[in-house]
């Protein structure tokens, strides 16, 4: 079942394509990793999931809600992280989670775990303002999952990590589908990731969806189509190349 | 619950200490007045609140919209600075709830302050004039006649802040139209209807059909801008 599907979904700016009629399919339970280079159209994608911004064409549901009809309903199911972490940084980390966890309606002792899960325990009482990056990052995940939702939407969520934190965030979002009983939409430009943590990919790239299945049915089409498959990495590259060349040397 | 998280969000912004700061020092302004030069007033044949609402209170209500401006400004400048908002709308709540939340945050700041500054006028009243039977009626219904006007003013500031991202280009718009409101002859009904100069009416200048104009103006205009932001959130969301 798919928890997260889409029908020929667009966003454009004026004559500006960011996303062209894509078709995702979402299996609940699964790490889906959203895979392009930068300016794909990856962060549009999820702004749109999450009501950030309007489609202009198209349409998607989220475990089985319509938007935007059920648009409020959508976003109580859903944890996201966007692009870069957003808080009151004239707020504790712990403060912030807290407005957020009235908002959504929970216990006291969700801010507690979710501080807990992404390791800021101890800093809950530091400004937001004062965390270094890697830590405002991890503060932009407990705000995703707090209160464990069934869906997360997390962008690009290891950027500004040192090497020991993107560790710890890959384990943690390959373990949530097991531990949280969540679905995982996660996006990357960067292949080496996405393949220690997802289950099934989609490949983007100017807006238009280039592969979804599994890695393994990558490797396969990539090689009937004659293109390296030793590496991950190459395979992505050829792909992404061959789509620029048949595009007219866009890139 | 939106007003608690909309107060919850301005903690250490200085919003609070700016509001009581502002109202002591506009109600500072009567009885600095009244204690250096007290002797022009208190000959004059008129109520008590009346002779001290018009000798001060073209520099109160100035105060009191600058703070509004400024509090507006504090507001959702914590929603943009660190990209809070776009977190804010990712969650089962309505940015127009936030906004209303917001309006009422800043109506309750703005009561405390008109409420500081009744105080002073009323003590001033007190110290330095017979004191009529009528007094506390007289200083209720301006403070009642001040709030109704203030809302416009409050509605409008909080829309300009939210359209920008940068606060100082909503700070600068915002003070522009302060210095707008202060220009407008205050003989013209029409052009003391622009939001930043309702404010400076007082009740005991006008008749009753004049404040009955002024208090339906100030009711429709503040409506009219509700429902202004509102489309704005609304149509935003397409060009993002």
């Amino acid at each position: 079942m798919n928890i997260i599907e889409t029908q020929n979904l667009t966003k454009s700016y004026g004559k500006f394509t960011a996303v062209s009629e894509i078709n995702l399919h979402v299996p609940k339970g699964t790490v889906y990793g959203f895979l392009g280079p930068n300016g794909a159209g990856k962060s549009t994608a999820m702004k749109m999931f999450l009501g950030l911004t309007k489609p202009t064409g198209g349409a998607f549901v989220i475990n089985g809600k319509q938007f935007p009809g059920d648009r409020v309903q959508i976003l109580k199911e859903v944890g996201s992280f966007i692009e870069a972490p957003a808080f009151y940084g004239n707020l504790t980390g712990e403060e912030n989670l807290d407005i957020i966890r009235r908002i959504l309606g929970l216990p006291k002792s969700s801010v507690s775990e979710a501080l807990e899960i992404v390791g800021l325990t101890q800093y809950r009482k530091r400004l937001a303002k004062k965390y270094s990056l890697g830590m405002k990052q991890r503060l932009g995940l407990a705000g995703a999952l707090i209160g464990k939702p069934p869906i997360l939407i997390l962008d690009e969520p290891t950027n500004g990590l040192d090497p020991v934190g993107i560790h710890e965030i890959r384990a943690l979002i390959r373990s949530l589908p097991q531990q949280f009983e969540c679905t995982v939409f996660v996006s990357s430009h960067l292949l080496s990731e996405i393949e220690l943590m997802a289950d099934n990919i989609g490949i983007l790239n100017h807006g238009r969806l280039l592969f979804e299945g599994t890695l393994d049915t990558l490797k396969s089409s990539a090689a009937s189509m004659g293109y390296p498959t030793d590496n991950l990495e190459d395979t992505f590259f050829a792909l992404i190349d061959a789509d620029n060349r048949q595009r007219g040397g866009v890139r | 619950m939106s007003f608690g998280l909309e107060l919850r969000k301005v903690k250490r912004t200085g919003f609070l200490p700016a509001f009581l700061g502002g109202g002591i020092l506009a109600a500072a302004v009567p009885v600095l007045n009244m204690a250096f030069r007290s002797e022009i007033y208190v000959g004059i044949n008129a109520a008590p609140v009346n002779i001290l609402l018009n000798a001060n209170w073209q520099i109160m209500s100035m105060f009191n919209i600058l703070l509004v401006v400024v509090g507006a400004c504090i507001m959702y400048n914590t929603e943009y600075a660190e990209g809070a908002i776009q977190k804010m709308c990712t969650l089962p709540t309505k940015e127009s709830t936030m906004f209303f939340g917001k309006i009422a945050v800043l109506i309750a700041v703005s009561i405390l302050l008109l409420l500081i500054e009744t105080i002073s006028v009323f003590g001033c009243s007190v110290h330095w004039f017979e004191v009529s039977a009528d007094l506390y009626m007289e200083t209720l219904k301006s403070f009642g006649f001040f709030l109704l006007l203030m809302l416009p003013t409050v509605f409008c500031a909080l829309l300009i802040a939210s359209l920008s991202k940068n606060m100082w280009i909503g700070l600068g718009i915002g003070v522009m139209c302060v210095f707008a409101a202060t220009m407008i002859p205050s003989q013209n009904f029409v052009l003391t209807l622009f939001p930043f100069a309702l404010p400076f009416q007082t009740l005991e200048n006008h008749t009753a059909d004049v404040i009955r104009n002024y208090a339906a103006a100030g009711a429709v205009e503040t409506v009219l801008i509700a429902l202004l932001e509102i489309m704005i959130l609304k149509v935003r969301r397409s060009f993002e």
